[in-house]
């Protein structure tokens, strides 16, 4: 049975990869922000499939400590009940903020969660990704479009602006998986960012001011149901050898911004490592890649 | 520069942090919880190049004050700045609230903040100008019923603070108030912010540009800073209106927003 660990896994298109995944077989890792929300998912997904395997950490990603701490709980489990091999790591977990707002480790929210905690859980469970010969999957959008990184503040600290943060988060996501996947030619484990288009969930309804919230609001009915996307992560992991594309949407492979290139993507690997304090080379290195 | 930050794990203090490390600033972060100084320290660390120095603190205990002054004199830490940012507030009126919680907005709010103000202005640089600013709040400017001792407690600090500023100019001090409306730190003010709802979000300032106008109007020499256009008419208005049909008005708007904060804590 493949492993597959999902973030943000308790509500919108996380819970409904979940569902999509589970019904598919896999044995399934989510996480959620807090211990209420993944119970009730947990409830929720184990009353629809009675025979299936799951567990649900809470952590909340915002934080970096909480990242590196999800990681080592789950590399615990992997190691315990999955001979340490991942095969799908689904970085999902995302928000909009309508104002500036920080982390604890003083990093802009949206950047923090959407972004760098992708970067930074991949780190850790990648030793577990290479042993499953797995798949990243990274939930970015097509509103990284009509857009560029904000290189002279890139957490945006003079002046604030939600949606410009929100689509340099998406924007960050693919330059990302495209720093990845050149480091990684000749190993099996490949990133793919994608776009599960417009989607009604409630992520500008969390914890957001009145005017987000009723843009938000209007905005989602013309939304798709969460299922839909969902058959893209699941026809990505399902293919028996690792797909070639890149970036997929509903209907398959899709063209993504001309921002998504080498000197972007290295730019901000290398500011990544750094405000994570790591380095991915020295542990390719030490994985002997 | 050399800046003192205390409440610096909170919201408003990691963000004070940021806008003086984005300006160049060595730091002393202090706050009474550990985990969160660690946090910032290393987020800070790995985007700027100023030294970072932390120290847990509480700032309600005599010797914790003594062990962080020390400290610093071990780093040979000399103050230019000092941002007193740390304070708490408990919803709800006099009488719903544990005595306990009501002196402990007190002895946070204004004795411990005195206390650490005192140290640290004998810490300062004997030559050149010492900058302190006290973290008020809107509320100063008005007795504000079902939040009375925290209203009052600010007054506290932002009269203390013009009367020290007064006490001190001829030795190169100087002495800013700041009195923001809300501030979106976290997920909490957020919720109490939208109890208010028009006047909470007609008085919410944005954090970012508030740190920032603070930190440049103490190095201009000012003494009060209401931000927003809004803020500064409501506080205009304090001057007029006589403090018991403010007292009144308010608690018509208080008992509203409580009842609605009860709602969406629920």
């Amino acid at each position: 049975m493949n492993t597959i660990v999902v973030t943000g896994a308790t509500s919108g298109i996380g819970f409904a990869v979940s569902r999509e995944m589970l019904n598919k077989g896999y044995r399934l890792i989510g996480t959620g922000r807090s211990i209420q929300s993944c119970d009730k998912a947990a409830k929720l997904l184990a009353e629809e499939f009675p025979e299936a395997d799951l567990i649900f950490f809470p952590a909340n990603l915002m934080h970096l400590t909480q990242v590196t701490y999800l990681a080592e709980e789950i590399n615990a489990y992997l190691a315990q009940n999955c001979e340490g091999r991942l095969f799908a790591l689904i970085n999902n977990a995302g928000c909009v903020c309508s104002h500036y707002t920080t982390s604890e480790d003083g990093y802009e929210q949206q950047f923090s969660l959407n972004y760098l905690s992708a970067f930074l859980l991949t780190y850790h469970l990648f030793p577990s990704l290479i042993k499953g010969n797995g798949r990243i999957l990274i939930t970015s959008s097509n509103s990284h479009k009509m857009m560029k990184m904000h290189w002279k503040d890139i957490m945006y600290q003079r002046r604030y602006n939600p949606l410009m943060v929100y689509k340099q988060s998406k924007l960050c996501n693919l330059l990302f998986a495209h720093a990845l996947n050149r480091r990684l030619s000749g190993c099996p484990v490949r990133a793919y960012g994608i776009d599960p288009g417009l989607v009604n969930t409630d992520i500008g309804l969390k914890n957001n001011s009145r005017l987000t919230r009723l843009v938000w609001s209007v905005r989602r009915k013309k939304g798709v149901s969460p299922e839909v996307p969902a058959k893209i992560y699941a026809r990505v992991c399902g293919q028996k050898h690792a797909p070639d594309g890149f970036y997929y949407a509903v209907h398959g492979e899709t063209a993504f911004s001309r921002q998504v290139n080498d000197e972007n993507a290295e730019r901000l690997f290398a500011l990544s490592e750094r405000l994570c304090g790591i380095s991915y080379d020295r542990m390719f290195e030490g994985a002997g890649l | 520069m050399n800046v003192l930050i205390t409440g610096a794990s909170g919201g408003l203090g990691r963000a004070f942090a940021i806008c003086c490390a984005q300006r160049g600033c060595n730091l002393l972060l202090t706050d009474i919880e550990e985990n969160g100084l660690y946090a910032i320290q290393n987020g800070l660390k790995r985007q700027f190049d100023g030294n970072i120095l932390i120290k847990r603190c509480d700032m309600t205990i005599d010797k914790d004050v003594r062990e962080l002054m020390d400290y610093a004199n071990q780093q040979n830490f000399k103050l230019d700045m000092l941002l007193n940012v740390a304070g708490i507030d408990y919803e709800g009126g006099f009488m719903q609230r544990d005595f306990l919680q009501i002196s402990e907005i007190l002895s946070v709010n204004v004795e411990a903040t005195l206390r650490i103000t005192h140290h640290a202005l004998k810490l300062r640089r004997p030559e050149g100008r010492f900058y302190v600013v006290f973290v008020s709040s809107l509320a100063s400017l008005y007795p504000i019923p079902l939040k009375a001792t925290y209203a009052a407690s600010k007054r506290f600090l932002l009269d203390f603070s013009l009367a020290l500023g007064q006490e001190l100019k001829s030795k190169n001090v100087f002495v800013l108030s700041l009195c923001p409306g809300g501030l979106c730190t976290t997920q909490d003010s957020l919720r109490g912010i939208e109890a208010q709802g028009f006047w909470g979000s007609m008085t919410t300032n944005r954090i970012e540009k508030v740190v920032h106008q603070t930190i440049n109007r103490s190095l201009r020499g000012k003494r009060i800073y209401i931000p927003g256009m809004f803020n500064r008419a409501l506080g205009l208005i304090s001057r007029f209106v006589p403090a018991f049909i403010i007292a009144k008005l308010l608690y018509e708007r208080w008992s509203k927003a409580q009842k609605q904060w009860l709602v969406l804590n629920d």
